[in-house]
């Protein structure tokens, strides 16, 4: 309660000031955030509420100099799941940027790699599967506690990260919740100990016609993994790397990770190798086609190769009030898809309206368990 | 005194010279293009989209600019509204003919930088205003065919009258018929015809001011006139030779925001 007051007052009392080529030491406040209400309903038997919630977001930057914090939060009430009503705090981090230096400390998203929505490299923040993938995917990430440090230079960065309170998956096992996975019994996350860190580092390259970076991470299963029945989290290494390269109207992404010692189900460790390609065509109009396929196989074990894809095809109409968008996964292994169809209409400039429909379709497979839960959805959003 | 004579014989045979040579419509437009405008520069924009029915929405946007010889390195930030404030775009514009520009989009929600498409975005228009990426930035010369038509009087500046072709078939427009102010190398107004040769847009620009000793656009409006959507575009708080440099122009800085 006492959180959610600071947060409140800081909200209601701060007078935005937009920062500007001037400013030089004098304390810069920067307010921004949304307001929004979402709600879902089975489009089979029963028909009942998937979800239904609203929340107030806000987020406030305060700068001084080079030095600065930043807070962002939610407050929410959530008629499903009434645990999930409440004061969540997000991120809260202070930093200190110059002309090369950039260091973060405190509960912060980070995020790694070229992947759209979907994870090689970018493993340090996990995922909220509350409601599985049913939400905007910058709604799921999960901030980790940790130090961010970066050095760049004009065409080059060099990234250093210790998580000492890592964050894990948030699973639906509750019955209650239709995105329930089942009782699963998870195990305990590692002890916040100093021998527990995540540490890790980034080179990344920005030149005129290719980024690539490079990548390693000391870090864990933050997905856990069923041992004799129980989720349970192991240390792992990642090593990874990469790329992207604009051709045109084309951009050609590549990721590849490494993941040392991996826990595989049933409780063996293996290294897994994992492969992305993608390809964006920036087709003019407003048009945009993403297509990507991720590839993972595993070194020993029964199924040792999954392949996963994305296809998202966007348009923009009238004037960029209308935004039309689908984005599927699609089980390659197992034949499965999960499409999220939206067509968001600007109201007003802060006013959003947004429809869509997110269709499941799968007999086995990551999306089986969901084959019953496609839905229609509505949302509004007010942004500040 | 002979001095003196002999300095001022020496500028009005030069005057003379300038006055008989014939300027070419690609003269102009270079003319146009190597204008004085710092080093380095700041600008807050406004803009207001205006549909036919008078209803409006509006965009603002924060951007710095440096020049590194002939090419140009851009950083921008969306400031209005609420939904993509914080977006940001940082642009390295290479003056050579056919070097791709490199770009990169961050999105804040995502907080993810993407490399994004160099030149695919040239001829879309910026964030559903009547304005095309093209138009905010700066052409290259040689990307058109200018032909000097004649030079007459327009809102009472002195202006050349230059048509241009785009060499390149899939630009947007089939040509542009471009009033540039004597005075202060600034267009005073443009038409540009689509590929059926019929009018389509229109551009004005409505006020003018000498900031730092560089001439600046305060205000320009872009009008639809096919569809009668407009787009004003007001420019505040227009510096030059600000303290920024080459550390701003980097991922990084884009990621870090305003």
């Amino acid at each position: 309660m006492r959180h959610l007051s600071l947060f409140a007052l800081l909200l209601l009392c701060i007078i935005p000031r937009p920062a500007s080529a001037q400013d030089g030491d004098s304390l810069c406040v920067g307010v921004k955030g949304f307001v929004d209400t979402y709600h879902a309903v089975r489009t089979e038997a029963p028909n009942d509420w998937m979800s239904s919630h609203s929340r107030v977001r806000g987020e406030v930057t305060l700068e001084k100099g080079n030095a600065g914090a930043f807070i962002s939060a939610n407050l929410v009430h959530d008629a499903i799941l009434k645990e999930h009503s409440g004061f969540q705090l997000r991120e809260v981090y202070a930093y200190y940027s110059d002309n090369h230096w950039d260091v973060r400390a405190g509960r912060q998203i980070i995020t790694w790699g070229v992947a759209d929505a979907l994870r090689l490299t970018d493993i340090i923040s996990p995922m909220d599967y509350t409601e599985f993938l049913a939400e905007d995917y910058d709604d799921i990430r999960i901030p980790v506690g940790g130090l961010r440090l970066r050095y760049s230079r004009e065409k080059w960065n060099a990234e250093v990260v210790a998580v000492p309170v890592s964050s894990f998956f948030d699973l639906p096992t509750d019955a209650v919740n239709p995105w329930s996975i089942g009782p699963v019994p998870i195990g305990n996350e590692p002890a916040r100990k100093a021998c527990n860190m995540e540490y890790g580092g980034r080179l990344s390259f920005f030149l005129s016609g290719i980024d690539f970076s490079f990548s390693a991470l000391h870090t864990w299963n933050k997905q856990p993994v069923l041992c004799n029945g129980v989720g349970e989290y192991r240390r792992m290494t990642m090593v990874g790397a990469d790329v992207s390269v604009p051709v045109g109207k084309f951009v050609v992404r590549g990721e590849v990770a490494e993941y040392l010692d991996e826990l595989q189900s049933g409780g063996a460790r293996a290294a897994s190798t994992n492969a992305l390609v993608g390809l964006d065509w920036y087709a003019g109009n407003d048009w945009t086609l993403s297509a990507q396929y991720s590839h993972k196989n595993v070194a020993w074990g029964e199924h040792r190769d999954t392949g996963l894809s994305t296809l998202r095809l966007s348009k923009d109409l009238l004037h960029n009030t209308l935004s039309l968008q689908t984005f599927a996964y699609i089980d390659v292994t197992n034949g499965g898809v999960f499409n999220r169809l939206s067509a968001d209409y600007a109201l007003n400039d802060q006013l959003h309206a947004i429809l869509g429909y997110d269709l499941f379709h799968a007999d086995s497979g990551m999306f089986s368990v969901y084959k019953k839960n496609s839905e229609l959805f509505v949302k509004l959003k007010y942004n500040f | 005194m002979k001095k003196i004579l002999l300095f001022l014989a020496a500028c009005m045979l030069a005057a003379g010279e300038v006055s008989g040579q014939q300027l070419s419509g690609r003269d102009v437009i270079q003319k146009v293009k190597d204008r004085p405008d710092g080093d380095t520069r700041y600008g807050e924009m406004e803009l207001t989209l205006r549909k036919k029915n008078g209803s409006t929405r509006q965009r603002k946007v924060t951007s710095w600019a440096m020049d590194e010889g002939k090419d140009t390195k851009k950083m921008m930030f969306f400031t209005y509204p609420g939904d993509v404030k914080g977006t940001g775009f940082l642009t390295w514009d290479y003056d050579e003919i056919g070097k791709e520009d490199a770009k990169w989009l961050y999105l804040p929600a995502m907080k993810k930088t993407r490399r994004i498409s160099g030149s695919s975005s040239k001829t879309d228009y910026f964030m559903g205003t009547d304005f095309t990426y093209d138009d905010m930035g700066q052409r290259h010369v040689d990307e058109d065919k200018h032909k000097l038509l004649r030079e007459e009087t327009r809102n009472n500046h002195k202006c050349w009258v230059v048509e241009s072709v785009p060499v390149d078939k899939h630009e947007i427009y089939s040509r542009k018929v471009t009033w540039i102010r004597q005075d202060c190398l600034i267009a005073d107004h443009v038409e540009y015809y689509d590929k059926l040769n019929k009018l389509h847009r229109v551009l004005d620009i409505l006020e003018v001011k000498k900031i730092q000793g560089f001439w600046t656009i305060l205000k320009m409006e872009m009008k639809n006139v096919q569809t009668e959507h407009s787009t004003t575009i007001v420019v505040k708080n227009s510096q030059y030779n600000v303290k920024a440099d080459k550390a701003l122009f980097t991922v990084a800085k884009l990621e870090k925001g305003l």
